[in-house]
């Protein structure tokens, strides 16, 4: 059939035209469209450091490490928020990284076909729900539980350590910690499940050929081979972690400064960019906020960078392995 | 036969959004004669701001749109100019006067912010003063059965809740007129904090926008915070009442409001008026109210329109205040209103 249509000439003169048109075009197309992503990216560079430049020759790098955020004194400093953003994300990581590999190992591995369908999608689901919606639970419904309840028992219990030490409260880093983990948990869950699903079956017949009960095939076979993807989904919800502001700023509390209890108030930058650029009125308090955005723009370039080199060497090394566990089986 | 319907269907595309462009680009030369104006900012004058929109169309036809964006954001937008009018509860700065270039400020609606608290086992209407609240923001009273509050509420059970202040963290106006309040009534507070739309409290919750506020200190047992009044009012929040320096506690409300705005009559450059440090004399003055601003640039292709507006919005449009409310200008106020609408347009 396609040799036929070759054959007649016109058609071929036809085709040869659209050839000689059709591989520049998509070429000037796909470049230009390259072009623009690098320009826009360059761009928001060139705006923030436009825009903080009045911050940046006043506080320097001094900024990072300065611990104050002061509109009437007009004296501001990025440490508040550096910390609030590392102790939350870091937090929320710590709990959906298990979750989510949790989730994906009943989902690919254990839960009956019935209802991973149903699961999987409500899973994902909740990954559609709008950040301020979630926040708004995190004020009524999550908030005053981790004041009555979680907070006075943590206290209670390992009080004696100085993150848990302190007053109870609604709003604070351990709530804003919470509300990201739900935030990132669909987000780690659909990739590592995604990559469950790709561990050759082979591999995991041979783990039980071998004798291997379901959780050593899973810890022998899924896990290793998954490594660099699990790593990879895991710093992908520190992205969203990082990132995510309307709802942090609506539980953290707006707290400028640091404290280690993590039942207290305090920021992040993106909270403090979302609560505060909109009508700054310092002559230095919109440059600092860009100052911010800047830090931001540059925590997430390295966050970047280090998953693909983790990514990298995990996939070789993984490959590595497979093959001569493959050998050996 | 694909690439002849893909060739079809890429012409269509193309003619409809020739179509699409040209009946667009054909409205907007139409519509350029009779163009609504614009304006954005403050969130407070905004319920008064959509009766004035309604009622101001039906007697000129002439429209003006609103964003309620906040007060800082209503500079921002006069500022780079990008619309025809900012609102602002908080006057412009001296810096944001001087970047504004060429802009008059009216103070043209009246209203005032209010304490509201929630503390279980307390009364509603508990009697505090500027000290008092000062101090609680300061962080140097703690606990609801302070001496200092009971003192002030004499045979009135207090219970040992822990006071949790909330404060605005975004930037707003109503964090100005409670700062500017307290500032006046405490040099300590003053010294330590200070006045602004965003400023660093030593202590306390910060939550975002009134409804933030508002849903914190309703979660909160012990929980003290500052609301606009017709937002307070509506929702029903417990407020306490403060006291003036007549050593009295006026109810907060239009009419308490009313009296604090007839016992100030120095308009300070700018058209500014800071209603915080009331006279002694006014009793039943409100000591935290506030005016909330229009600005407006001197030069403009519609400065007719706005002066039109402004003028309405003064006159005719004050009748609306007290229900929802909003507080009557005084005489003297709509008198300098006037001189400044005068400079308007050259």
């Amino acid at each position: 059939m396609e040799a036929g249509a070759l054959s007649d000439p016109v058609l071929r003169v036809r085709r040869n035209l659209t050839d000689r048109i059709g591989d520049p075009l998509l070429r000037g197309l796909s470049g230009l469209a390259a072009a623009l992503a690098v320009a826009v990216i360059a761009g928001i560079a060139y705006e923030v450091v436009h825009l903080a430049w009045p911050a940046i020759t006043k506080f320097g790098v001094g900024f990072v490490t300065t611990n104050d955020w002061n509109p009437v004194t007009e004296r501001y400093g990025a440490a508040p928020f550096i910390y609030g953003t590392a102790v939350t994300s870091a937090i929320a990581l710590l709990f959906a990284a298990p979750l989510s590999i949790a989730i994906s190992i009943y989902l690919t591995e254990l839960a009956p076909s019935r209802v991973r369908r149903p699961v999987a999608t409500l899973v994902d689901m909740l990954a559609a729900i709008p950040s301020v919606i979630l926040g708004l639970w995190g004020i009524l419904v999550l908030g005053p539980f981790m004041h009555d309840t979680i907070e006075p028992a943590l206290n209670s219990v390992l009080g004696f350590l100085p993150i848990f030490s302190g007053d109870p409260s609604a709003f604070g880093y351990l709530t804003a910690a919470l509300i990201l983990t739900i935030m990132t948990t669909p987000i780690i869950t659909s990739v590592t499940r995604e990559v469950f699903e790709t561990v050759p079956g082979d591999l995991k017949e041979g783990s039980y050929a071998l004798g291997a009960t379901r959780w050593e095939m899973i810890r022998q076979v899924v896990l290793p081979y998954s490594r660099a993807g699990i790593v990879g989904a895991t710093i992908l919800g520190l992205g969203r972690a990082i990132g995510e502001a309307i709802a942090v700023a609506q539980v953290i509390g707006g707290a400028t400064g640091i404290n280690v209890s993590l039942f207290h108030t305090g920021s992040t930058m993106a909270a403090q960019i979302a609560a505060q650029f909109q009508g700054a009125p310092g002559a230095l308090q919109k440059p600092s906020l860009a100052y911010l955005g800047l830090i931001l723009l540059v925590f997430a370039v390295i966050v970047n960078v280090v998953a693909r080199l983790i990514v990298q060497r995990g996939t070789l090394k993984d490959t590595d392995m497979t093959v001569t566990e493959a050998g050996a089986l | 036969m694909t690439r002849r319907l893909l060739i079809v269907g890429v012409a269509l595309a193309l003619s409809i959004g020739v179509i699409a462009c040209g009946s667009s680009s054909s409205d907007s030369g139409s519509g350029s004669s009779n163009s609504p104006l614009v304006g954005a900012g403050s969130t407070l004058v905004a319920p008064l701001m959509s009766k004035w929109q309604s009622d101001y169309a039906s007697r000129s036809e002439e429209t003006v749109t609103y964003g309620a964006i906040g007060s800082g954001g209503g500079i921002d937008q006069i500022i780079s100019r990008s619309v025809d009018f900012g609102a602002s509860d908080a006057p412009l700065t001296p810096e944001q006067l001087e970047e504004a270039n060429g802009v008059e400020q009216i103070p043209w609606a009246l209203s005032g912010t209010v304490p509201a608290y929630n503390v279980s086992g307390a009364p509603s209407n508990l009697k505090l003063d500027g000290e008092i609240l000062s101090r609680i923001y300061l962080g140097t009273i703690t606990q609801w059965d302070d001496p200092v509050i009971a003192q002030l509420n004499p045979g009135v059970s207090l219970p040992s809740t822990k006071i949790t202040p909330v404060y605005r963290s975004d930037g707003s106006g109503d964090t100005y007129a409670f700062t500017n309040y307290l500032s006046t009534v405490s040099p300590e507070f003053k010294a330590q904090v200070g006045t602004s739309t965003t400023v660093k409290f030593p202590t306390g919750v910060g939550a975002e926008k009134n409804d933030g506020v508002a849903a914190a200190i309703s979660q909160t047992d012990g929980a003290i915070g500052y609301v606009g009044l017709a937002y307070a009012l509506s929702n029903e929040l417990s407020m306490p009442l403060v006291e003036n320096l007549a050593a009295k506690f006026p109810k907060p409300g239009v009419k308490s409001v009313e009296a604090a705005a007839k016992a100030v009559t120095k308009i300070g450059p700018n058209n500014e008026i800071s209603l915080a440090d009331l006279p002694a004399s006014a009793k039943n003055a409100y000591p935290i109210s506030t005016y909330t601003y229009v600005i407006v640039p001197l030069e403009s292709e519609k400065a007719e329109a706005l002066k039109k507006f402004i003028t309405y919005a003064i006159g005719p449009g004050q009748e609306y205040g007290p229900d929802l409310d909003f507080a009557p200008l005084p005489k003297q106020v709509v008198a300098a209103d006037k001189k400044a609408i005068a400079k308007i347009g050259g």
